[in-house]
């Protein structure tokens, strides 16, 4: 899988920026979609393109439990978020609707990866590849469950009895 | 080795569990509101499936409700349409539904104790962050998201990893408990262990400092948990939660024989190991309140804002984060707090709306106005907090001090209903997030207990409430 970098360099983007809470009545999401990353970056609408990834720094997406945070990042084109850790339900969220994938990155990754650089993932080996860069570094392994439900393409997908 | 509460709680409700992996949950109460459950009815209708338990399921209406009479119609229309959807779904799938009019509508994390739904030793999940609040009665309770919601309808069950026992104890004695609340001493612990500080764990409140505590109290601490990351909070049930509950509308019939049963179990073997462990002396804490754009920005009330390298401690996203938190809330390093000037006060949320905040709050308003460069609202966590508080004659005292006095809903801690700030607007908020744009777009919010957000209300900026007569 391979992306564009749209970096924010901060700790602790919430979900309230991810998606103001005045759009949780919208059920469209190709419409919340417009509204992704509003709260934080007014322009980010025009500037994101399909396959793009986020790349952010501790605790992205503390807050609310609103699945909209996910699905708007979605729907904007975002395949992943790489970020040095993250908030728990944002996390699931984003995997238990095969929304997008998020990915646990070290220190130096966080460093190295700047705006706009592509970025090649690949989860069967745990890589996070800089192309731009001839870089690459290792990702934190999802766990089994959290791997189990993002090959089975989301949480109603995974059949636990097929263990 | 004994083991924690928490992990008591858990492994009695282990439907299956994998070697290595993650465990199914059962839960014992499913807390449904307007907001995070559609896409997941939907998803039923979609795969002709049913609520699996509509019994142990409760739904009330509580994020995007007016505030104003009930008697006026709802104006924004995608409001109306998430109001109505819930009736349907509630009425399609047989679930016990609390409605605009109901007078049991409320916050669900303040009606659920109210009713005697939460209990002690029991399993509660909600498509809401604040589900945490349940744990001051010894409930493993779990904010999850909409996915997960509709996993609960159909099967009544999670999939999840056993988060790790965190002890968090709370030591020593307040000198003045009116004037320093449960909601500084939480907001101390986030400031000092941060946001991302439980990531991954379950809290347990332990210790002096919280067994001293009311229920309602308990409640403020255990909602903002989830600010420190942690996937829940709970403190283990004593006399008090057990008399809390006593003969709620929901409490079950057999109350006395789970007494028993709870008094017996419900607590942490004394050589049970916890993974992390934090100690709060509370002996000399003073108000907390916050000045930046997430809860750990929080200092004392008589200190001034941080310089961004202070607050960093070398740290160069949190020293960015500081920046960019000033910036936005229009602050400079050095101010002293005591004279930040305030244009709007909320009291209300999930945090800080029970009868208890209502009264402490109430004691700095009577025979006072409220600043005149200051609107103020009260919001009551729920139409039976609403109701209880005007048989005291609360509504009264707020109303003579020119406080708005409203009807039941989450409001403008997280603006989705018409009470938001205007861009710029300055707000004293006893709410649980100070987020950019949370309470509205370009809206600036300081978090604070019930009564320091009145004793700014009256005065236009902050005060150190310790030096009022609160008693």
């Amino acid at each position: 899988m391979k992306g564009n970098i749209i970096k924010y360099a901060q700790d602790n983007i919430d979900t309230d920026v991810i998606i103001p809470g005045q759009y949780l009545k919208v059920h469209d999401y190709a419409e919340l979609a417009t509204h992704a990353m509003e709260g934080l970056d007014p322009d980010f609408h025009s500037k994101v393109k399909e396959g793009d990834f986020i790349l952010s720094g501790r605790n992205f997406g503390c807050g609310s439990s609103r699945e909209h945070a996910p699905i708007a990042l979605s729907y904007s084109g975002i395949k992943a978020v790489l970020a040095l850790s993250f908030a728990r339900i944002f996390y699931r969220n984003a995997v238990d609707g095969a929304f997008l994938l998020p990915i646990e990155i070290d220190q130096d990754a966080y460093d190295g990866i700047a705006e706009g650089d592509e970025i090649e993932i690949n989860v069967s080996v745990n890589e996070v590849k800089n192309i731009t860069k001839n870089q690459a570094y290792k990702m934190k392994p999802f766990s089994e469950i959290i791997g189990k439900i993002i090959t089975a393409g989301g949480l109603f997908k995974y059949k636990p009895d097929q263990d | 080795m004994g083991t924690t509460l928490f992990e008591k709680i858990w492994k009695s409700h282990v439907v299956v569990e994998k070697q290595n992996g993650p465990s199914l949950i059962y839960v014992d109460r499913h807390l449904v509101h307007e907001v995070t459950s559609p896409q997941a009815f939907d998803g039923l209708r979609m795969n002709k499936r049913k609520v699996r338990r509509p019994d142990l399921t409760i739904a009330t209406m509580d994020h995007n409700v007016p505030t104003n009479a009930r008697s006026l119609p709802i104006l924004d229309q995608t409001s109306a349409v998430q109001i109505q959807t819930l009736e349907k779904n509630c009425k399609d799938f047989g679930i016990k539904l609390f409605d605009i009019n109901s007078p049991n509508q409320g916050i669900v994390h303040v009606i659920g104790p109210q009713l005697g739904i939460t209990l002690p030793g029991s399993t509660i999940v909600c498509g809401d962050s604040h589900t945490s609040t349940h744990g001051a009665f010894g409930t493993l309770a779990l904010g999850i998201g909409t996915s997960e919601v509709e996993h609960v309808l159909t099967s009544q069950t999670l999939w999840s990893e056993k988060p790790k026992p965190f002890e968090i104890r709370v030591e020593g004695k307040r000198k003045n408990p009116h004037a320093v609340t449960a909601k500084d001493i939480v907001l101390s612990i986030i400031k000092n262990i941060g946001t991302g500080g439980g990531t991954g764990t379950v809290i347990e409140y332990r210790g002096e400092g919280i067994t001293d505590l009311s229920m309602e109290q308990r409640m403020t601490i255990c909602n903002m948990s989830i600010e420190a990351g942690a996937r829940a909070g709970l403190i283990a049930p004593d006399e008090n939660a057990f008399d809390y509950l006593r003969g709620r509308q929901y409490t079950p019939k057999n109350y006395e024989s789970l007494v028993d049963c709870w008094k017996e179990h419900l607590k942490t073997d004394s050589d049970a190991k916890f993974d992390k462990q934090f100690t709060l002396n509370i002996n000399d804490i003073a108000p907390q309140v916050s000045w930046g754009t997430n809860p750990g920005m929080t200092c004392d009330v008589t200190e001034s804002i941080p310089s961004p390298d202070d607050f960093s401690k070398g740290d160069p996203n949190q020293k960015k984060g500081a920046e960019k938190a000033l910036d936005y809330m229009d602050l400079e390093p050095g101010i002293p707090i005591i004279n930040i000037k305030i244009d709007r006060v909320f009291i209300g949320s999930c945090t800080n709306a029970r009868l208890e905040d209502l009264i402490e709050a109430s004691k700095v308003v009577k025979g006072q106005k409220i600043s005149t460069n200051v609107r103020a609202m009260v919001v009551p966590g729920s139409q039976m907090v609403k109701k209880q508080a005007e048989e005291m004659g609360l509504d009264k005292i707020f109303i003579n001090a020119n406080f708005e006095w409203r009807e039941a809903g989450c409001s403008m801690c997280l603006g989705m209903n018409p009470d938001i700030l205007s861009p710029g607007e300055r707000c004293a908020s006893t709410s649980n997030r100070n987020f950019e744009g949370r309470q509205g777009t370009g809206g600036r919010t300081h978090l604070v207990s019930p009564v320091m957000a009145a004793a700014a209300a009256i005065k236009g900026h902050f005060v150190d409430v310790r030096e009022m007569d609160l008693s």
